[in-house]
């Protein structure tokens, strides 16, 4: 043996510090990753879904700003709806630069054989496009393609106009009163974008022939865009500012490159706010997991800590370690979803960068990486620091006597209220990166109550299942003990299989319902048509040719105008503080319409209704959740420019609308006088009393396009199925962020289980021991999980519903009808497919030989 | 007085308990434990605990290194009121004062033997601590092992990593609760051979609960324990 060592004494007071800690947690990963794979998995996944859904905005939003010019077909773009610029508009826009003239309108097209389709006409000048190019099939100079030749203007058409009337190129069509020939497929349109969502394909043709088709009526529902080519593009700001000095009355809504689809980029900021909460939802559902890794963990790690702590570590130094090694643990989940998340971006750019229809430039965000990587950070610390703070308190007597089932405690003060500033700080940061903080704030307290309902439920049950008399069945008795027995199941199984439920739910009631919207049946009092531009000389003529043609159906007609608000008392437009759901009114123009009467499908609220024969001062009835948002009351003066014009009144009363009547309506209804000398047309519906047949519509389309063919028809179910096309796409995109959240879940709950087998080993091989077979132990678990599953069943449905009804309801404005049939179905196969999963992974353990395990006990 | 200042005068015992009781467990679990245990323990004595299991000598161990508190009762170890002492300072005070052996080694599975014995200096602050550790696996005779994992080693060898940690801070006392208990006879031997040499040549005290009645008896004085109360102290030298 050695000889007897001296050293010198130790420092009376070293200082160990944050050094120390690393290097100890260090050390302790050596452990390597097992029991934090699904710890590493639930945060890679929710910090991918956030990375991804960031990038992928960004890439859009960055792609707009880059292609501005080209979206917007020019670096500064002037609207006037119903009317052209004055000549000394045109002039002064003219002496700015390179100008284009463009008009879009809504159009019938006619074949030779009668048939019709709803177009999207957009007429244009030798100057466009300003910026992009213009590709046909076949390739052509577009003068060439679009010139009077042997008495019919060209045309270039959106391939879908071809295949509907199956023309073909050289066919004959009228529109209006003029004659047109296709001459080509139009396959790419540089600023297509801008004109947001169309009812019907895109039809090319040059001003002159738009002129010709005697379309361009007083009042015709026409959009002229007025695009520039500045020289520099800094010159734009002078340009608008000095258009708005010049032409104070011009109503013209303005548009800068810089800010060329602003609805287009609201929609993908708000969208990606949706997906980016359901990135948060997979998150704070793998936090689940990430708190049960922990908590196994550090119940493995039980002895090391009492270790450490019997040779000199503080509770805090115990705890300081294994909150850096979880970080750490952490930072590989960060690395990998942070990377999935970046990639994706790219790989859609790459795979289906020809098929995207929005410029879209793949790049690193940096911006939107640090913002999963804080959410992935604050996650992982929000749900590791309860279970670590407990390893405080471990004591070191743990290492003299055996505890089989160590008492839980709550973690001392100061690590709970870490825990609630860390998730404050989860909380702030969710709102302040939100587009609409109320959602972002409703999601946050959703979260927090879901998870509080269900911690409570599971501690109800437990304490239910303690309470129960013994029953006199073993597996019973088994099955109702493992519910309350220390180190439960239940809270874990209760929490991820029951936010899995819940979120399984309410999409399924989103989709449902959303589905039901525009693919069932119409309501019976939607009408069939809307027809637009009716000249207002003609609407005797109109109305007595739809009441021939359409006996049993009701007619109702309105005048039409278009008009944009530009003031509210006294306040310029574009300086109030509308609340975001009432922004969009101010946006751009709105349907506005005059009356005697209020309107159908109308409710007056607050105030009264002007009298029939009033012919006062204009006054204006609102639409009272708009007017709310907008911060307008009865008796405020409002502006709007109609025509070129602007015309005052004052607010007179507030109704509340039904939007999903379908019927007419406006969120501005004006006195009966307000617009006299305005030129404008009139719109109506034509409703069959319960629905109109296929045969009934086509009729009456036909003979009303083919005695006015200057009259737009909308078939409602053709609109309807134009945008349920796109609706559809949205829940396909909702569905699969979902579907992160759902892997999330199952992920945890496969973790749960795999975590809950290493406790039953223990108790499976003392039962074995005492005679137990492995079929009545399987039976308890079956019984347990059957249980467990169907209390979570019940709160499932009932969160998930309640989610479902508010999102349909609040968000989307849409009726709800509760679906709880699918809903009950789908949440007891999930429940039964988790209970086969969690029985197959419990058979093996149960097959464990007793002596291997007895041994170390 | 610094937590972890030793003032220990000609005459101050390493360890004083002066009515010591405690009672573990909650509600109708509850057991009295110790009852009113009183001991001195002068610096550089060996003290083996003996008696029947359930006796408390183990607890009374636990005590005697600040691992319980009594529920009523001092208890001063190396000149230090550990009552008086917060969790962490006790932990500071126990890295510096108290070398604990366990039953069953408990080693750190994810470091070297080096490491495990270098922690406690670490966690003390010792800027040399890799360096005392070697030497201390080199006093008992592990030298050749210090790059092995806790896995790799045999359980001789894992209580002499043990035996080095936790003499390696130069404590004032070592308590050792069953040393041998998990080691066969031979083996067994070696490491209390190992742990009073290593007792003889540094100036500490060492207090060690057995069952064997042999051990026990290389110790200065054996207590013995019934039912929560000293039955008897034998002094052996």
């Amino acid at each position: 043996m050695n000889a007897p060592i001296t050293l010198p004494m130790l420092p009376t007071r070293g200082k160990p510090g944050v050094v120390l800690t690393f290097r100890l947690a260090l050390r302790e990963l050596r452990g390597g990753l097992r029991g934090f794979y699904v710890f590493i998995a639930c945060i890679a996944l929710g910090v991918a879904a956030i990375a991804a859904v960031g990038s992928f905005a960004s890439g859009l939003a960055e792609g707009l700003a880059r292609e501005g010019g080209v979206v917007l077909g020019g670096d500064v773009a002037f609207v006037l709806i119903q009317r052209e610029a004055s000549t000394a508009e045109r002039a002064f826009l003219a002496s700015r630069g390179a100008l284009s003239t463009v008009a879009t309108m809504r159009a019938m097209v006619r074949t030779a054989d009668g048939r019709t389709a709803l177009v999207e006409v957009k007429a244009i000048d030798r100057a466009y496009p300003l910026y992009g190019t213009v590709v046909t099939e076949p390739a052509a100079d577009l003068a060439e393609l679009l010139a009077l030749r042997d008495g019919a203007f060209g045309v270039a058409a959106d391939p879908a106009l071809l295949t509907r009337l199956d023309l073909r190129p050289g066919a004959r069509l009228t529109i209006g009163s003029a004659a047109i020939e296709l001459r080509a497929a139009l396959v790419g349109e540089p600023d297509k974008l801008a004109g947001g969502i169309g009812f019907g394909p895109r039809l090319l043709m040059s001003e002159d022939a738009l002129r010709a088709t005697g379309l361009l009526q007083p009042g015709s529902l026409v959009r002229w865009l007025y695009r520039l080519r500045l020289p520099t593009s800094s010159t734009a700001v002078q340009t608008i500012d000095a258009a708005k000095v010049q032409f104070p009355d011009a109503g013209w809504e303005i548009r800068s490159r810089n800010n060329a689809a602003p609805q287009l980029e609201r929609n993908v900021e708000r969208f990606s706010q949706y997906l980016t909460l359901v990135g948060l939802a997979a998150l704070l559902v793998g936090g689940i997991g990430v708190a049960n890794s922990a908590k196994h963990f550090l119940d493995r790690k039980r002895d090391v800590i009492a270790t450490m702590k019997s040779i000199g570590a503080t509770g805090s130094r115990v705890v300081a370690v294994y909150f850096v090694e979880v970080l750490m643990l952490a930072s590989l989940g960060i690395i990998v979803g942070l990377a999935a998340g970046a990639a994706l971006p790219f790989c859609v750019a790459a795979f289906f960068g020809t098929i995207i229809p929005l410029p879209f430039a793949p790049a690193l965000y940096p911006g939107q990486l640090a913002l999963a990587l804080t959410y992935g950070a604050l996650t992982a610390a929000t749900f590791t620091l309860w279970p670590l703070g407990r390893a405080h308190d471990v004591p070191v007597s743990a290492l003299f006597r055996d505890e089989v089932a160590p008492q839980r405690r709550l973690p001392p003060p100061r690590y709970i209220a870490a825990v609630a500033i860390i998730a404050t700080a989860f909380a702030v940061t969710a709102v302040a990166a939100a587009v609409d903080r109320k959602i972002a704030i409703i999601f946050i307290v959703a979260a927090v109550m879901v998870f509080g309902i269900l911690r409570g439920i599971a501690s109800l049950v437990m304490v239910a299942a303690s309470r129960v008399p013994r029953p006199r069945t073993t597996i019973l008795r088994l099955a109702i003990s493992n519910i309350f027995r220390p180190g439960a199941l239940t809270p874990t199984v209760m929490m991820s299989l029951g936010l899995g439920l819940a979120l399984l739910v309410t999409v399924l009631e989103i989709d449902t319902n959303l589905s039901r919207q525009f693919t069932a049946a119409l309501p019976e009092r939607a009408p069939s048509f809307y027809f637009v531009d009716i000249p207002s000389n003609a609407v005797d003529q109109f109305d007595a040719f739809v009441r021939q043609e359409a006996p049993r159906a009701k007619l109702e007609r309105v005048p039409m105008l278009r008009g944009r608000i530009i003031g509210a008392r006294g306040v310029p437009a574009e300086e109030l503080k509308p609340k975001p759901e009432a922004a969009w009114v101010l946006q751009s123009d709105r349907g506005i319409t005059y009356t005697s009467e209020i309107p159908a499908g109308s409710r007056l609220v607050v105030g009264n209704w002007w009298a029939p024969d009033y012919s006062g001062p204009p006054l204006v009835s609102f639409e009272k959740h708009i007017a709310d948002g907008l911060g307008l009351t009865i008796g405020d003066e409002i502006t709007v420019n109609v025509l070129g014009r602007n015309f005052s009144a004052r607010i007179a009363n507030l109704r509340t609308v039904d939007w999903n009547s379908l019927g007419i309506n406006f969120v501005l209804v004006f006195s009966p006088a307000a617009f006299n000398g305005a030129p404008h047309t009139e719109i109506a519906t034509v409703t069959y009393p319960g629905g109109g047949t296929t045969s009934e519509e086509t009729a009456l389309l036909k003979a009303v396009t083919d005695v006015f063919p200057g009259v737009t028809a909308v078939r409602v179910k053709d609109a309807l199925d134009t945008v349920a096309g796109i609706v559809m796409n949205l829940v396909l995109a909702v569905r699969a962020a979902s579907s992160i959240t759902l892997v999330a879940a199952v992920m945890v709950l496969g973790g749960a289980l795999a975590a809950g087998h290493q406790h039953r080993v223990y108790d499976a091989v003392i039962l074995k021991t005492l005679g137990a077979t492995r079929l009545q132990l399987m039976a308890a678990y079956a019984l347990e999980y059957l249980l467990l599953g169907l209390v979570t069943i019940v709160f499932g449905v009932a969160a998930g519903s309640i989610a479902g009804w508010r999102i349909v309801v609040d968000l989307m404005t849409l009726p709800f009808r509760w679906q709880g049939g699918p809903a009950i179905v789908a949440a007891v196969i999930a429940v039964v497919i988790t209970m086969i999963f969690g029985l197959m992974g419990t058979w093996p353990v149960l097959g464990r030989k007793p002596a291997a395990v007895l041994r170390n006990l | 007085m610094d937590d972890t200042s030793v003032a220990m005068g000609p005459y101050m015992p390493a360890v004083l308990l002066a009515g010591v009781n405690l009672s573990l467990g909650e509600g109708a679990a509850r057991v009295h434990i110790l009852k009113n245990v009183s001991l001195n323990i002068g610096r550089g004595e060996a003290v083996g605990l003996v008696g029947p299991s359930g006796s408390g000598k183990s607890t009374l161990l636990m005590v005697m290194a600040g691992l319980e508190r009594p529920d009523k009762g001092q208890v001063m170890v190396a000149g230090q009121d550990i009552g008086t002492l917060d969790e962490d300072a006790l932990a500071r005070f126990r890295g510096r004062q108290i070398g604990i052996v366990f039953q069953s080694f408990h080693l750190i599975p994810t470091m070297t033997a080096l490491e495990n014995v270098a922690v406690p200096l670490e966690l003390a602050g010792a800027p040399d601590a890799f360096v005392r550790a070697r030497i201390e696996l080199e006093a008992v005779g592990l030298a050749e092992r210090i790059a092995h994992y806790p896995a790799q080693l045999s359980g001789g060898e894992q209580q002499r990593v043990a035996l080095a940690r936790a003499l390696a801070p130069g404590p004032a006392i070592l308590v050792a609760d069953e040393p041998t208990g998990n080691l066969d006879e031979t083996t067994g031997g070696e490491i209390i051979d190992l742990m009073f040499t290593r007792f003889a040549a540094q100036d500490m005290t060492l207090v060690l609960v057995t069952h064997d009645a042999p051990l026990a008896r290389r110790c200065d004085r054996v207590i013995r324990l019934r039912s929560g109360h000293i039955e008897e102290e034998i002094t052996t030298a």
